[in-house]
């Protein structure tokens, strides 16, 4: 049995190792809100938070982050309260089709949380591997500015 | 009794405001369920069989061993079809019915599907498609327009001859006279080349075919579930109402889910083999590229005249469009390439012949903005360079050109409100176009613009383009809007419910939009040509309009009112005569579902534009009932040591008559220009032998967060009198200029002229060598 702590809940599971986490959450524990576009570390929509890194859930074995703290886009609202993320997505019209959403909000996630007041340039650098057909950039890079106000207006 | 409820009184007046997404949370939060994440309780996995030659007949297909591996469920090949050709453009082209769902004899492309299997997995489908023993006669192939329109090219389709599928003559006034009259004549040749959708979400559909009650059901991914519907029914031999198609949230479209691929055949047929099991059938992003459809590489030869005052005289010329295998949209989108041009130009003398020409290749479709981004690229340069030739500001022969409100094209196209006058200036004025253009070369900086105009649908595979609203709304005040429209992420469900709420007179939170089921929701052509805020948001305005009446008609009846004296704002009746409220939203509808009147409101809309048939023997027709404008700035820095181009910004005006939703409206305007920008340099589908090389992210490169320069959009209102509340369609226009925009001021910077896409660094190191080598060729002759 493998243990995976994914927002902030155990899962026991019997993993034969060849699984990747992407595989776990989508297909054994019904997290569809990880996508993938590409299956091939390429597009970034399979981004999560291990240990509040971002990484590709497509290039990542389950087994190898047993016991780590793993964050998905489900775990991200605290009840129906939207992350300032998320909310901060939706005010600045950052949301197209929302397929990339999940992946750059925590990929967004990771940076704020290394860096509260990014410079647009730095946001940009840290989007970089999401990509988003939409062509919706320049909103999310708003967002992602005003999340980070946010943050640190709660946080005092 | 319950107190008024409070979320409703926010967003009581929603059209022309940023309200946020209707569908907002479900996908910021990731419980939004696309077709991509559905699964159902035995579902099956299938996959397509797929031709690996370009060209060959099929000899014959035994799927024997295949059949015998546990764990297959069902194989399905054209024997087990009807055998019936299907197409995009039936109502105008039926000749270009031209696919089977799976190929009977003969394969046209690298990935033609010939059959498919249903599995417990996916790596047992994998291994059946593997054990299935395919016999082929390989045909030679041919991969490259001119090659294939020569006589004794391979002939790829029975009966058409020169592998032309379609000739479209556009022909007006006298062109010959024209050019002998202009000042100057120029000829230009213009290459784009092909490039793929890359929806995140790939195409992905699950089939369920109940043999005992005959009922086939269909979730997919799509832009165009009626059209998917029509198709279905039509190769499955069955009524219309035997197929129902649900389309689900959609991760993208832009025009690469417009119409049934043999996927959505296969899961159904493969289902009822499978004893009705469901199928789930999932592209990988490599037959995302490989198989799906892609943009038409085009090939434009022009000739036009101007006068030296810059009267635009004459174009010609011919387009040659690389179809691929079938011709899926081919028609619509070559006629949509040249008929874009009378939008922008007002122009007398025109002649342009567009082949649609057949090759061994993938096969060429929609994709947003239809045929109009290569005609963008082409016209908009060549436009260019006939102003360069007689020495006037490209922006000043523009305006010189341009077509205006309350005027009737050479082509029979109605224009009736028209801002591109106003979004030229606007532009030009916010880039400082006049302190820049043609000043800046010391720095290798140049500007440059691109014009475009974009039509609100396009009747493609029906005599009508209608939309279907209907409105129900129940007791409790709540709003339920269900429309056939297609939400693909650009926002439509929350702009149709913008307009229901304005409409209604009640909070935009009150609705709960529903689209798309065939069985449930009213007809709709689909998602593309920019139509939906224009086509449907004018039926569901329609459908809001008699629920609406409904209610005060009852309203009139209680209070012994006339109905012509109320009207529903805010939340509230009001009398009109002196603004005084007579019962709220919440106490009309207690009334309406009262003991004493128990009467539904059911609200209905049906909106067809007002056009005229476009005659293709000569492209003639009032295509649109509404058509939008477009002028797009680009700003340069060219390294000339390197070849790089900096985009230091870009500027687009647009007149989308009113913005229904800003922020929606400029999403749509930065998402087309970052798709523009992919075009335009880094986005090329490469084929070798018919063969896609680069079907991945990493080799086809699409625009990242990185390289997106400014954008500043400016949205002008022109209030068309047709669109509902004055809006206009749009989110397809502000991609045709980006290309030219770019290589215009590529010109402006360092003087060469990139005249086939993509521009690479190569190719400006290229052009500037043989600048220098004219130059130096020049000098010497002078002092010779």
């Amino acid at each position: 049995m493998t243990t995976l702590i994914i927002n902030d809940k155990e899962y026991h599971l019997p993993l034969q190792g060849h699984e990747t986490l992407l595989e776990v959450l989508r297909d054994q524990l019904g997290l569809t809100g990880t996508k993938t576009a590409c299956q091939d570390a390429e597009c970034g929509s399979c981004t999560v938070l291990i240990n509040k890194k971002a990484v590709l859930s497509c290039l990542t074995l389950a087994c190898a982050v047993a016991g780590e703290e793993i964050t998905t886009i489900e775990g991200l609202a605290q009840g129906d309260q939207l992350h300032p993320l998320q909310q901060a997505f939706l005010d600045h019209g950052a949301v197209q089709c929302g397929f990339c959403t999940p992946g750059m909000i925590l990929a967004a996630k990771a940076l704020l949380d290394k860096n509260p007041k990014p410079t647009e340039e730095e946001i940009r650098q840290a989007l970089d591997g999401n990509l988003c057909r939409c062509g919706g950039y320049l909103k999310i890079f708003d967002a992602v500015k005003q999340a980070g106000e946010n943050l640190a207006k709660t946080k005092g | 009794m319950a107190m008024p409820n409070a979320h409703y009184q926010e967003f009581t007046q929603p059209v022309g405001k940023s309200v946020p997404r209707i569908d907002g949370r479900g996908l910021v939060t990731g419980q939004t369920k696309y077709t991509f994440d559905l699964a159902f309780p035995n579902m099956l996995v299938g996959k397509m069989l797929r031709s690996p030659h370009p060209h060959a007949r099929i000899l014959s297909i035994d799927t024997s061993k295949a059949e015998k591996l546990p764990g297959v469920k069902a194989i399905i090949t054209a024997q087990d079809t009807h055998q019936i050709r299907f197409g995009s453009n039936e109502y105008f082209f039926p000749h270009t019915s031209d696919q089977m769902a799976l190929e009977l004899d003969k394969v046209r492309y690298v990935g033609d599907e010939i059959g498919a299997v249903a599995a417990v997995d996916e790596q047992t489908a994998e291994m059946a498609l593997k054990l299935i023993d395919v016999k082929y006669e390989i045909l030679p192939a041919v991969f490259d327009v001119l090659e294939a329109i020569k006589p004794g090219a391979p002939q790829i389709h029975e009966n058409i001859r020169n592998n032309i599928a379609l000739i479209l003559p556009v022909n007006f006034g006298n062109v010959e006279k024209a050019l002998k009259e202009s000042d100057y004549v120029h000829e230009d040749q213009f290459f784009t080349h092909s490039a793929a959708h890359c929806c995140l979400e790939p195409h992905v559909c699950i089939g369920q075919w109940e043999d005992c009650s005959d009922k086939i059901t269909l979730w997919v991914s799509t832009q165009a579930p009626f059209k998917i519907r029509e198709a279905l029914a039509k190769c499955l031999k069955k009524e219309l109402n035997a197929v129902r198609v649900i389309k689900l949230p959609t991760g993208g479209g832009f025009g690469g889910k417009l119409e049934m691929l043999p996927m959505d055949f296969a899961a159904c047929l493969l289902s009822k083999k499978a004893g009705g099991l469901p199928v789930k059938i999932c592209y990988s992003r490599e037959e995302e590229f490989s198989f799906s459809r892609r943009k038409h590489a085009m090939h434009y030869k022009l000739k036009s005249g101007v006068k030296k005052d810059g009267t635009l005289m004459a174009i010609s010329g011919e387009i040659f469009a690389d179809g691929g295998a079938y011709c899926s949209y081919g028609p619509t989108v070559l006629a949509a390439a040249m008929m874009r041009i009378f939008m922008v130009y007002k122009i007398q003398h025109f002649r342009i012949t567009g082949y649609r020409v057949y090759t061994n290749t993938p096969i060429s479709g929609a994709i947003r903005g239809f045929g109009g981004v290569q005609s963008g690229f082409s016209i908009e340069s060549h436009m260019d360079l006939l102003a360069r030739g007689i020495g006037m500001d490209p922006v000043e022969f523009r305006l010189k050109n341009i077509t205006t409100a309350n005027m009737v094209t050479t082509n029979k196209m109605i224009l009736s409100t028209n801002g591109l006058r106003e979004c030229i200036e606007k532009a030009t004025q916010e880039s400082n176009w006049k302190g820049k253009w043609s000043k800046q070369k010391h720095l290798s900086r140049g500007i440059g613009i691109g014009i475009a105009a974009d039509v609100m649908g396009s009747k493609m595979y029906k005599a009508h383009e209608s939309a279907g609203s209907i409105i129900k709304i129940e007791d409790d005040g709540s709003v339920y809007l269900f429309t056939g429209a297609a939400d693909t992420g650009q926002g439509s469900n929350t702009v149709l419910s913008q307009i229901a709420a304005q409409e209604l007179g009640v909070s935009y939170n009150r609705i709960r939009c529903t689209s798309a089921d065939t069985e449930i929701t009213p007809f709709d052509t689909g998602s593309f040509a920019s139509r939906v805020t224009f086509i449907s948001g004018n039926a569901t305005l329609l459908a809001a309009r008699d629920a609406k009446n409904q209610i005060l008609n009852i309203v009139a009846e209680e209070y012994k009112m006339d109905p012509e004296n109320l009207s529903l704002e805010a939340e509230k009746v009001i009398n009109k005569k002196d603004n005084s409220v007579i019962i709220t939203f919440d106490k009309a509808l207690q009334l309406c579902y009262s003991f004493k009147y128990g009467r539904q409101i059911i609200g209905r809309g049906s909106y067809n534009p007002k056009t005229t048939p476009v005659d293709f023997r000569t492209g003639e027709g009032n295509v649109s009932g509404s058509y939008g404008f477009e002028a797009q700035i680009a700003e340069v820095e060219v390294n000339k040591e390197t070849g790089e181009v900096k985009l230091l910004k870009i500027w687009d005006a647009h007149d989308i008559g009113k913005a229904i939703n800003p922020q929606s409206v400029k999403g749509q305007i930065e998402g087309s220009i970052t798709m523009g920008i992919g075009f335009t340099f880094t986005e090329d589908l490469k084929l070798k032998d018919g063969r896609v090389v680069n079907p991945n992210f990493a080799n086809y490169r699409i625009p990242r967060s990185v390289e997106i320069p400014p954008i500043e959009s400016i949205l002008i209102e022109t209030n068309d009198p047709q669109g509902p509340f004055g809006a206009k369609g749009m989110g397809e226009a502000a991609l045709l200029p980006t290309s030219a925009a770019i290589a215009n001021a590529i010109d402006d910077a360092i003087g060469v002229r990139i005249k086939d896409l993509p521009i690479t660094p190569e190719k400006i190191l290229r052009a500037l060598r043989e600048k220098e080598k004219t130059e130096i060729k020049d000098k010497k002759e002078r002092e010779l």
